[in-house]
């Protein structure tokens, strides 16, 4: 069993569809973070390396101060790899430095990922926002029916039982 | 009717347990006979055969799941690849760089079999990839290496390694790297050999299978080499190392099949980039995934059909298309000629697929109406193997 964010992933699960068990991942951000990560899509939580599981979590404690993703050059058709006398360390180093001396922007959408409890936080903001304004949405959330125009002659259960200003509280 | 009239009269009519058929071997002093062609063989299997070992492409698979005794029929087109092979046995790779194509169901993947057998029986050194699907669709591990600039694959990588142990051991054994190996944590010395190299790596699996990568292109190199065992590389589902794979990068672009280590090397020898100095590179192409579509330069390149009316406009990638150079096609017949059909439905007949509709006519005399199925079967399928194989004699409904 794999904990992420005190969400326990299980061992049998792929990866891909476990981590759409964190509030505010859904199939398509855990696809992007399976692909940041290196995990390819049949890979289960218990084939995960301990490096991903820490990469992963410490992303997800908080995706905004995450360092930019460099990227690495990929190999051309004639790309003659360099002799195994070289270490990686100096590769890496040679391609950091080549990296520094350019600006590069950072246009990874999961920058901005929002998820668990600062996700839950907004969306109470949002209606809180509109009952302050005192617009129809906000009124409908204070009284607990449904904001989107649907009929309440019948129906409205899930409205009544669940449209509150503390919404996902 | 009594039971014991009943069971003289079931013996009377019994057929032969299945697998009763005596066949040839599939091998190759039997091949070199002229009357060969069209009738059907036995694989001679041992536990050590690429069969068992590399596994084969699944829907084959099935079908032998089915047969008693793994068996196949010798076309005109087998004689012609194993003539090609036998040639190529004292030549470089450079020179025997062949795809077997053809529509759906007409035996390419059978007939890459039949010519990994055939090789394993001379003693070639044999590197068979029955599913070359599984690299390129994101089912197994990959990591970036900054040095070839490719994303590795280490545990295919780890599996390929370990295959080739069991296969070819006894070749393995006999040749020896040329330069030494640094690992991680040990020098390999040269003069090492290459299946002592393998069997450091599967002993010391922890470690080995992030260097495994690195391992089988130190046994690739040192095959490329030594001439004293001819190398065939086969390669089943060969399209689908010229498209894009379905992994994605950390950036979440898609990533291009020849930047993945193994479909690069598979590509590299198929292109000529990279040579056996004796053996052959032979792949297969198919048609039954459409996630992996024949791509347009593969086409170009071999010959073949076009799935749409080409304009001006439709693109070629250059690096794929100079991955496709002097890539040679070898055409499998569409249909099963009336011999090679009548051995398949006799291996089938004798495997009781078929019901067991076994007459009597006026005079008393025994009759079955096997050869209407046949025609009938037969001319349902057009002669395409597959469809008269699972559309015709497995699907039959007659009680």
């Amino acid at each position: 069993m794999v904990h992420i964010l005190g969400i326990n992933l299980p061992d049998n699960h792929l990866a891909r569809f476990a981590l759409t068990k964190v509030y505010g991942v859904g199939q398509h951000t855990a696809h992007r973070l399976c692909a940041r990560l290196q995990v390819h899509d049949r890979c289960k939580v218990r084939d995960l390396s301990p490096f991903q599981v820490t990469s992963l979590a410490s992303f997800l404690s908080s995706p905004t101060s995450a360092p930019p993703l460099p990227r690495y050059p990929l190999a051309t058709p004639d790309y003659v790899s360099p002799p195994l006398s070289t270490s990686t360390q100096e590769l890496q180093a040679e391609f950091l430095a080549k990296r520094k001396a350019k600006k590069v922007k950072n246009l990874d959408p999961l920058k901005n990922l929002k998820i668990e409890s600062e996700l839950r936080r907004e969306v109470r903001e949002n209606i809180a926002h509109q009952r302050m304004i005192g617009s129809y949405v906000g009124r409908r959330h204070a009284m607990g029916l449904p904001v989107r125009g649907q009929n309440t002659q019948n129906n409205a259960k899930t409205a009544k039982k669940l449209n509150k200003l503390d919404r996902h509280g | 009717m009594p039971p014991a009239q009943l069971l003289a009269v079931k013996a009377k009519f019994a057929v032969e347990p299945p697998g009763s058929l005596s066949l040839p071997l599939f091998e190759p002093k039997a091949l070199k006979t002229s009357d060969i062609v069209g009738k059907a063989a036995e694989f001679a299997l041992d536990k050590n055969d690429p069969f068992y070992v590399f596994g084969l492409p699944r829907k084959m698979l099935l079908e032998f799941r089915l047969m008693t005794k793994p068996t196949t029929v010798v076309r005109g087109v087998t004689k012609e690849s194993i003539e090609l092979l036998q040639s190529a046995k004292d030549k470089s790779s450079l020179d025997t760089r062949v795809v077997f194509t053809g529509r759906a169901g007409c035996g390419k993947s059978f007939l890459l079999l039949q010519a990994v057998e055939h090789c394993v029986a001379q003693k070639w050194v044999v590197i068979y990839i029955p599913r070359a699907v599984n690299l390129v669709n994101s089912t197994t591990t990959h990591a970036y290496d900054i040095r070839t600039q490719t994303y590795l694959q280490p545990t295919f990588s780890f599996q390929t390694l370990q295959r080739m142990l069991t296969v070819n051991d006894v070749a393995l054994r006999k040749l020896t790297l040329q330069t030494s190996l640094q690992l991680e944590k040990r020098e390999v010395p040269a003069g090492t050999s290459l299946a002592e190299l393998i069997e450091i790596a599967i002993n010391d699996r922890s470690r080995s299978v992030a260097q495994a990568p690195l391992i089988l292109e130190t046994v690739m190199r040192a095959l490329e080499e030594q001439t004293r065992y001819p190398v065939l590389f086969a390669v089943d589902d060969f399209q689908s190392l010229y498209g894009k794979s379905k992994y994605r990068d950390p950036h979440f672009e898609t990533i291009h099949s020849y930047h993945l280590s193994l479909p690069r090397m598979m590509l590299e020898y198929a292109s000529g980039r990279r040579k056996f100095n004796k053996g052959a590179f032979v792949g297969a192409i198919s048609c039954s995934d459409t996630n992996f579509p024949l791509p347009i330069e593969l086409r170009d390149a071999l010959g073949l059909e076009y799935d749409h009316p080409m304009s001006p406009y439709d693109k070629r990638f250059k690096p794929v298309f100079d991955y496709t150079e002097g890539l040679k096609a070898i055409k499998v017949p569409e249909k099963l000629s009336v011999q090679e059909a009548m051995s398949v439905f006799e291996i089938w007949k004798n495997e009781q697929a078929l019901a067991d509709v076994v007459m009597r006519d006026s005079e008393g005399r025994v009759v079955t109406n096997y050869d209407e199925q046949f025609l009938a079967k037969y001319t349902q399928s057009g002669g395409n193997a597959r469809d008269f194989v699972w559309g015709g004699i497995l699907a039959n409904m007659e009680a």
